[in-house]
């Protein structure tokens, strides 16, 4: 699939939390989560062993989620989380063991509750240039601002090499010097 | 947006206007040079979503350099789309019809083919001589190097630094100077 293909239905985003969450203090971002299971069905063997065995650990260790059971009869168990944003999640927890619930009850709990997407990129900065942002203007010779184009000197390429008029020149200049030629 | 960060955002994305000076320039080598400032390449903020490309200027397009024998040997093709409607111009015959538009196919045929290079050839300005409109002049405010050394003919120099040039050698008895 590419990307276009993907961003289409699934969207795209920049690394984000809300209300600079985790920054000095965190938020728990997670309010209520629902069990749904069944009391007899073989489906949710795993579901009950949480309930019996991590569930009363897990609310009082998280006084502030909200935990809802609810048996219902001959259907599959799922998990339901709904966040301080507004956001849901649904997780169908159909023939998981007690350790995979624990898992996803552990990913639940640490969700911000936004919707999972691709991240464009993966580092966030509220100040992107300490030496500010670039513009045409930096590292110009200020004297620019007063010119009057065109102006030779800005237009012509650079000399690298000196060309033969200018060795002869300076094979005159020597010779002058040392007093080989008459000047006059 | 605060004001601040809008000054920002304007002085970053600000289009400048380059003038170039294609007198005794190659027309295939300049638009290689040419291409990156209209389309924004040569800066360090540069990506392809964001429209950044300058304004070039270029004046003196009656004075270009073809190397070689590609006056007589460029040919140009165009075909108006009817049968028997295709031409082939030789790049001498072009340039005496309209001398900017060498450069300016080179610089087209070099940009990239995308739906941006009309936008960007909208940005290329280009004069046969040295007379620029004080429209486009005024908002000139940098300026491009050439990519050689314009030559000087014997003639151009001041006839005292002719006189001064150190003497090489005698030319013979018999020599006829005409």
């Amino acid at each position: 699939m590419t990307t276009q293909t993907w961003n289409r239905f699934w969207g795209s985003t920049f690394v984000k939390a809300p209300l600079r969450n985790g920054v000095g203090r965190y938020v728990q971002q997670l309010q209520r989560i629902t069990f749904k299971f069944c009391k007899t069905h073989g489906c949710s063997q795993g579901m009950r062993e949480y309930i019996e065995k991590e569930l009363i650990e897990f609310a009082r260790v998280n006084p502030g989620v909200v935990v809802y059971l609810k048996p219902r009869r001959h259907r599959s168990p799922c998990l339901k989380a709904e966040y301080l944003n507004g956001g849901e999640e649904y997780i169908s927890c159909h023939r998981m063991t007690n350790e995979d619930i624990v898992k996803w009850v552990e990913y639940l709990r640490t969700r911000s509750g936004y919707p999972v997407e691709r991240l464009r990129k993966y580092q966030h900065t509220d100040h992107p240039s300490i030496q500010g942002a670039w513009t045409p203007w930096i590292h110009r010779d200020p004297l620019v601002n007063i010119a009057e184009y065109p102006i030779e000197e800005l237009s012509a390429a650079f000399k690298t090499e000196k060309t033969a008029t200018d060795e002869v020149l300076e094979l005159f200049e020597k010779q002058k010097l040392s007093g080989e030629v008459d000047v006059s | 947006m605060s004001v601040a960060k809008r000054v920002q955002q304007w002085a970053t994305f600000g289009r400048m206007w380059y003038l170039y000076d294609a007198k005794w320039q190659n027309p295939l080598d300049s638009a290689d040079k040419i291409k990156h400032y209209l389309a924004g390449s040569h800066k360090p903020i540069y990506h392809p979503l964001s429209d950044c490309g300058d304004h070039v200027v270029v004046i003196n397009s009656h004075d270009i350099a073809l190397p070689g024998d590609e006056w007589e040997k460029r040919v140009y093709f165009h075909h108006t789309g009817y049968a028997g409607g295709a031409t082939w111009t030789l790049a001498w015959e072009l340039h005496k019809t309209d001398s900017t538009m060498i450069l300016r196919k080179a610089v087209y045929n070099k940009l990239d083919g995308n739906l941006l290079r009309r936008g960007r050839m909208a940005r290329l300005h280009i004069f046969p001589d040295d007379k620029i409109p004080d429209k486009i002049l005024e908002n000139v405010s940098a300026q491009l190097r050439q990519l050689r050394l314009v030559p000087r003919r014997l003639d151009h120099y001041p006839q005292e630094v002719v006189h001064n040039f150190p003497k090489l050698f005698d030319w013979p008895e018999e020599h006829v100077i005409r």
